[in-house]
């Protein structure tokens, strides 16, 4: 592959460990900050309980994003992350270094979360009230973020699932396909496709949007 | 834009800027989008989208989260078992171990119950056997001195009268008169009475007087070998065939021979151990009735008209009264007379079920095709299939119309019923999920 012209594209958030609240890596011990996410999951595979620390760290504040953006809850999303690595340290003894342990726990991540959507529909169907917290994450979000909240919501929901594994997971085209289960040229076109209708919804002329269509918006998401 | 003014396409110029293009395609693009103007917009179009992506932020996470899973780090840790590693495809619902062990679990589930069934009907095909036999031994063993007269002169009077002999298809008990069966089967209870068929009930208590069935089926390898060993079989046992098919004809195998055969019912085990010895066993059944109930009304029955007729002759002895009165008393002495002797051939036919066992025989032989079977030509051939398949396709076709004729209107209403609540079911669900 290419050497990736990184700039184009957003900073992972997998790639950024030093987020608003991670503590730095010199917190930990000096033999777990260096080894690789792998290495790191075998350790505590083994034992270690540094090694999980620094993993833990490492992938907190991607993984509650994960959830976060996807899910209205904030509640919900925090639930999920600490669903994920619970799930994390009970499989981690038969744990096995045979693909990266980002695209391992995203893979986590992502069945959870779809047990929890698969939940969430069938209560749906007997509650017509609108799920708690939607109005204050509403509230707490500025007009633009809103608007593109909206626009991706529009999106076609497997072409909004490629691109935010893209843009917010930087997850390659290859780790998306497994995850999704779909080709990885099915991968590449529905990416362009979202990509391309995301950009024509932003650039779009904006009519005045009500608070419902928001939340609307915000829910498909 | 087309390949022939771009010679990239544009999800070529995306997978670059994403950094998922091989370094001799990357350097193409790179070059053709740096001379065109057109795609170097495209470029721009889609920085600028992942710019405003990036304007999507998300708050940190809470420090309760934090706490709660390093918790249960540190739990975790000091709970580890080393054990087989996995990989996180383990977690796939297509795995294939899962199925397999699913698949098996399965397979066990619908043999376990058709094991235990085969496994029980053996066992109750030998429990029969068993008590049967039961029966009859200690019964035999310990009234063989005090009943062996009565069996002997029983015995000797049936097989020498017409009425066992003729009944006999091929297979003549005339061996069985020069040797008595070693165990009397019939209880010391009975006593001779007048006529050949009267008896009186015993002072000891009345053992029980049983009417034994047995019932075979038996593959064997040649049906003609198994047909003389019957023969010997029925001979040493004393008994003899009350009715006997025999099928021989190749024309349609398998080949066999059907048979109800009598033997005494002492030698019903020894019997049918030979018979077993024929063959593979297919189908082994016996079973025992109890009819000395039957046996003791009949007995009183006899009794009571036997001393009515003797009182009926003492009249008319007398000759006392008028002669329509004569007549009267002549016609009730006949009367009478037939009932006896209607009862007195019923006693004798039910005493001849309890000394003689019937076992229902069935010999089928173990069918294999000859090499030198008559063929027929291939047109033939290709034309009674061609028949058959036209039969075949007609009744299948025919099936289908009467199933939907019989069973339609059922299906349709059963459509109706669960149709229309899945529909809104499945509408409200997709509301639901659309809300989501």
């Amino acid at each position: 592959m290419q050497e990736a012209p990184r700039a184009f594209v957003l900073n992972s958030e997998a790639t950024k460990p030093h987020m608003n609240d991670a503590p730095s890596n010199s917190d930990l011990g000096d033999s777990t900050s260096s080894l690789t996410d792998e290495q790191l999951m075998v350790a505590f595979s083994r034992g270690s309980t540094d090694a999980f620390s620094t993993l833990f760290q490492r992938y907190k504040q991607p993984l509650f994003g994960f959830f976060r953006r996807r899910l209205t809850d904030p509640s919900q999303a925090e639930e999920l992350t600490q669903e994920t690595f619970l799930a994390v340290l009970r499989a981690s003894s038969r744990y096995q270094a045979c693909a990266l342990f980002r695209t391992y726990l995203y893979a986590i991540g992502f069945k959870i979360l779809r047990a929890h959507r698969r939940k969430a529909t069938f209560r749906a169907m007997f509650h017509t009230n609108q799920p708690p917290g939607l109005e204050l994450s509403i509230e707490n979000t500025i007009h633009s973020e809103v608007l593109l909240r909206e626009s991706v919501g529009k999106l076609d929901s497997i072409d909004r699932e490629i691109l935010m594994l893209r843009e917010f997971e930087q997850l390659s085209y290859a780790e998306i396909a497994e995850l999704c289960s779909l080709p990885l040229n099915t991968v590449r076109s529905r990416l362009f496709r979202a990509r391309s209708a995301l950009h024509d919804l932003l650039t779009a002329p904006v009519s005045k949007t009500h608070t419902t269509d928001l939340a609307e918006s915000e829910g498909r998401i | 834009m087309n390949l022939t003014t771009h010679p990239v396409a544009p999800e070529e110029i995306m997978a670059w800027l994403d950094g998922e293009l091989p370094n001799a395609e990357a350097r193409t693009v790179a070059t053709h989008v740096d001379d065109c103007a057109e795609c170097a917009n495209f470029v721009n179009q889609f920085r600028s989208t992942t710019q405003t992506l990036s304007s999507w932020t998300v708050p940190p996470v809470p420090s309760t989260l934090e706490d709660a899973v390093n918790d249960r780090a540190v739990n975790s840790a000091a709970k580890r078992k080393p054990s087989r590693p996995i990989s996180y495809t383990s977690f796939s619902l297509w795995n294939w171990k899962i199925w397999a062990v699913a698949g098996g679990g399965a397979i066990a589930g619908i043999l376990a119950p058709i094991v235990t069934e085969v496994s029980l009907s053996y066992h109750s095909v030998h429990e029969v056997a068993k008590p049967s036999m039961l029966m009859v031994r200690p019964e035999t063993a310990s009234d063989s001195p005090s009943t062996e007269p009565f069996f002997e002169n029983r015995r000797a009077d049936n097989l020498k009268s017409d009425r066992y002999v003729g009944a006999v298809a091929g297979i003549s008990g005339a061996n069985s008169q020069a040797s008595p069966p070693p165990h009397p089967p019939v209880p010391a209870t009975r006593s001779g009475g007048g006529g050949g068929g009267g008896y009186t009930p015993a002072v000891s208590a009345p053992a029980p007087m049983i009417a034994r069935t047995a019932s075979l089926t038996i593959l064997v390898k040649d049906i003609a070998t198994a047909r003389s060993s019957l023969d010997a079989i029925v001979a040493q046992n004393r008994g003899y065939s009350a009715e006997i098919t025999v099928d021989l004809s190749d024309s349609a195998p398998p080949r066999g021979i059907v048979a109800s055969l009598r033997v005494p019912a002492p030698d019903l085990p020894t019997a049918l151990a030979d018979l077993r010895a024929l063959g593979r066993i297919q189908r082994e059944k016996q079973t025992g009735e109890e009819v000395t109930q039957q046996h003791t009304d009949l007995i009183a029955r006899l009794q009571n008209s036997r001393e009515t007729e003797q009182r009926l002759r003492d009249i008319l002895a007398q000759r006392t009264g008028k002669i329509e009165d004569i007549l009267q008393v002549e016609e009730e002495i006949a009367r009478v007379r037939g009932e006896i002797e209607s009862m007195e051939a019923d006693q004798k036919a039910l005493e001849h079920r309890v000394d003689f066992a019937t076992v229902d025989l069935e010999l089928v032989e173990d069918y294999k095709a000859p090499f030198n079977s008559p063929t027929q030509s291939a047109f033939t051939r290709m034309h009674n299939a061609f028949v058959a398949g036209f039969h075949h396709a007609t009744d299948t076709v025919l099936g289908i119309v009467l199933f939907f004729e019989e069973f339609g209107p059922v299906i349709l209403i059963w459509l109706v019923i669960l149709g229309l609540p899945s529909f809104f079911i499945w509408r409200r669900y997709r509301k639901a999920r659309s809300q989501l």
